[in-house]
């Protein structure tokens, strides 16, 4: 799941598929994603992985790294199935 | 008082223990600001910074960026903010046109400041604004470079490690003799040629707009202004030079909250702010479901916006979200900063806009057809403005400055120079003003100003394309970029898109850009553009 996330993000968000980006890479803070790449990167999440993001889940502590994100997702997948 | 910085002097004197600026959870006093920023003066003026010499800003949302703006401007010298998330281009660009040789900026830039610095720009130091010893500064800084970045640097002969002696230099006023009449700061936008081109505002065009917004908002040392916007844009203005003017709290809203709304909205609740300023999408994005369900925003007294107009049915819903606050709908160019207000608690059925409203202080504007004649109550014009919060001009473009103002002469010997807003409005019979749409072809997208011209010339530049078309589409809440091209040779659009975010902001880049074999012109052999919104 990491590495689906990760490929996406390094293509269709930062635009160049040969970054280095690694789980912990603090990707809001840093400016690396914007607020349009975000709501890409939901939307990206809700399709692949089959769950939905309600807003009050869009917070700093499920976003902020991979490795946060794959965690929520994961949490979501049990809860939505 | 007649320079910026002596809004926080004063406010050192009277409030030393009030906190000028917040970020997360570290805070500097009045008292800690002045001293630190007096020290990073000190620093500057030692490496040969004189008068008027422009210094870049390259922060993103944080403290750091106070210590910066007061630091610059005691030196005597005027801040450039750069967006760091601009293209590397871009930001070379303006720090060549404004001849810009320090730069202050911190670790979180690294990465972003070896892409800017690819070429030899003239850039002689970086600084990062390090805390001193001062035991009234709430959490120290984490100042300092990574040693990867230390040794780029010293392979182009740029300075870095001498920020180490900021914590030895006078916590005093250098006292240099600057004049409100000398530069404070430069912002850039968006320009029509494909390069953006440069504000110049002076320290008393930034201190007329704080004493006007500080007294129409009637700010009180107790508030708390929530300054959603980046240094760049001029909605800042309020956070860097109104709060501080009043002796209130400035709470810079870091980037992770900005872009996301249920974190924002707890933080707005957790900094108990009275006073919130941004653009409309900033707010818009609370109103997704349930993110202010818990929220008790009933500490806000003022909700201001600016920067495009304000859907408003959302407007409805804010109002019931945030009860007691007064709305205010915010308009000026960032050539004046601001100039009109219009301020209300609630909306009627019958509202569909909301008008520009009145003039504020020390302002003066006309309403002009195309022969520079004034124009009748209800009459369509083009909005002229003369205000003490006015730019001095365009850095290094005496022909824009000149084609930007209209010059008066009623009294003999007395000039008087009105800005060219670009913007169509008319004045109604209630007294108030209401804006119609722009002259030319200007956009604004979530809130930036975007010339569609700029991003025409950008794409006619690239090698596979013959000729471009670019207009915008807009719908009840937001504005979308299209272009349509002609290609001389083949390129993907994917390729094309690439090739435009490495010189263009997020912002301005067409969503959709459309192949053709040929863009329809009018008889007249102009591009038809109306042909191509259909």
């Amino acid at each position: 799941m990491k590495e689906a996330l990760t490929t996406y993000i390094k293509k269709e968000i930062l635009n160049s598929p040969d970054t280095q980006l690694t789980d912990q890479d603090d990707l809001l803070g840093s400016g690396l994603v914007d607020s349009m790449g975000l709501m890409r990167i939901i939307t990206f999440i809700e399709e692949e992985f089959g769950i939905t993001v309600p807003p009050t889940d869009m917070v700093i502590e499920h976003f902020m790294n991979i490795e946060a994100i794959s965690n929520y997702v994961a949490g979501r997948q049990t809860t939505d199935g | 008082m007649y320079l910026l910085q002596h809004s926080i002097l004063n406010s050192a004197n009277r409030y030393p223990d009030n906190e000028a600026f917040r970020c997360g959870d570290k805070a500097l006093t009045y008292k800690a600001l002045t001293a630190q920023s007096y020290q990073l003066a000190h620093l500057l003026i030692e490496l040969g910074v004189q008068r008027g010499d422009r210094i870049g800003i390259y922060l993103n949302r944080c403290l750091e960026t106070a210590v910066a703006v007061y630091g610059i401007m005691s030196a005597g010298a005027a801040f450039v903010p750069l967006d760091p998330s601009a293209p590397p281009a871009r930001t070379q660009f303006v720090i060549q046109d404004c001849g810009i040789k320090h730069l202050i900026s911190n670790k979180n830039q690294e990465k972003n400041l070896k892409k800017i610095l690819t070429q030899n720009l003239g850039i002689k130091s970086i600084i990062s604004p390090f805390g001193g010893n001062d035991t009234t500064v709430i959490s120290p800084f984490e100042g300092g470079w990574g040693e990867d970045f230390t040794a780029f640097c010293d392979n182009l002969n740029i300075r870095t490690s001498i920020q180490k002696k900021i914590q030895k230099l006078p916590h005093t006023n250098p006292n240099i003799r600057t004049l409100e009449d000398d530069l404070a700061y430069i912002m850039y936008t968006s320009g029509t040629t494909g390069t953006p081109k440069g504000i110049m505002h002076t320290h008393r065009s930034g201190l007329a707009y704080a004493k006007l917004s500080a007294d129409l908002y009637d700010v009180q040392p107790t508030d708390r202004l929530g300054n959603h916007a980046a240094l760049h844009f001029d909605i800042s203005t309020m956070g860097y030079f109104t709060m501080p003017y009043a002796s209130g709290t400035t709470v810079i809203i870091p980037d992770i909250h900005t872009k996301l709304p249920a974190s924002m909205a707890q933080l707005i609740v957790k900094e108990r702010l009275t006073i919130w300023y941004s653009v409309p999408l900033a707010l818009t994005q609370l109103l997704q479901p349930g993110i202010v369900d818990k929220c008790d925003f009933s500490a806000i007294r003022w909700v201001l916006y600016g920067g495009e107009p304000f859907p408003v049915k959302h407007l409805r819903t804010l109002i019931e979200v945030i009860p007691n606050a007064c709305f205010s709908n915010v308009y000026g160019p960032a050539e004046v900063n601001q100039c009109t207000y219009y301020h209300f608690s609630n909306l009627s059925e019958k509202d569909t806009t909301i008008p520009l409203g009145k003039v504020w202080g020390n302002t003066e504007i006309l309403i002009y057809n195309e022969n520079n004649e004034p124009v009748k109550t209800n009459e369509t014009g083009e909005l002229l403005v003369r205000s003490a919060t006015q730019m001095k001009g365009y850095w290094g473009r005496p022909d824009l400055t000149e084609k930007g103002f209209y010059k008066r002469q009623r009294i003999d010997g007395c000039e008087e120079v009105f800005y060219r807003t670009g913007d169509l409005v008319k004045m109604c019979e209630q007294g108030n003003l209401h804006f119609l749409g722009r002259k030319d072809r200007q956009v604004k997208i979530r809130g930036h100003r975007v010339e569609l011209d700029e991003v025409e010339a950008v794409l006619t530049a690239h090698e596979a394309v013959g000729e471009v078309a670019v207009f915008a589409i807009k719908n009840e809440d937001e504005a979308h970029i299209k272009a349509v091209v002609n290609l001389k040779k083949d390129i993907e659009e994917s390729t094309l898109k690439s090739y435009l975010v490495t010189l263009l902001p997020g912002y301005a880049i067409p969503n959709h850009i459309k192949f053709v074999d040929e863009i329809p012109r009018t008889t007249a052999g102009k591009i038809d553009y109306k042909t191509l919104k259909l």
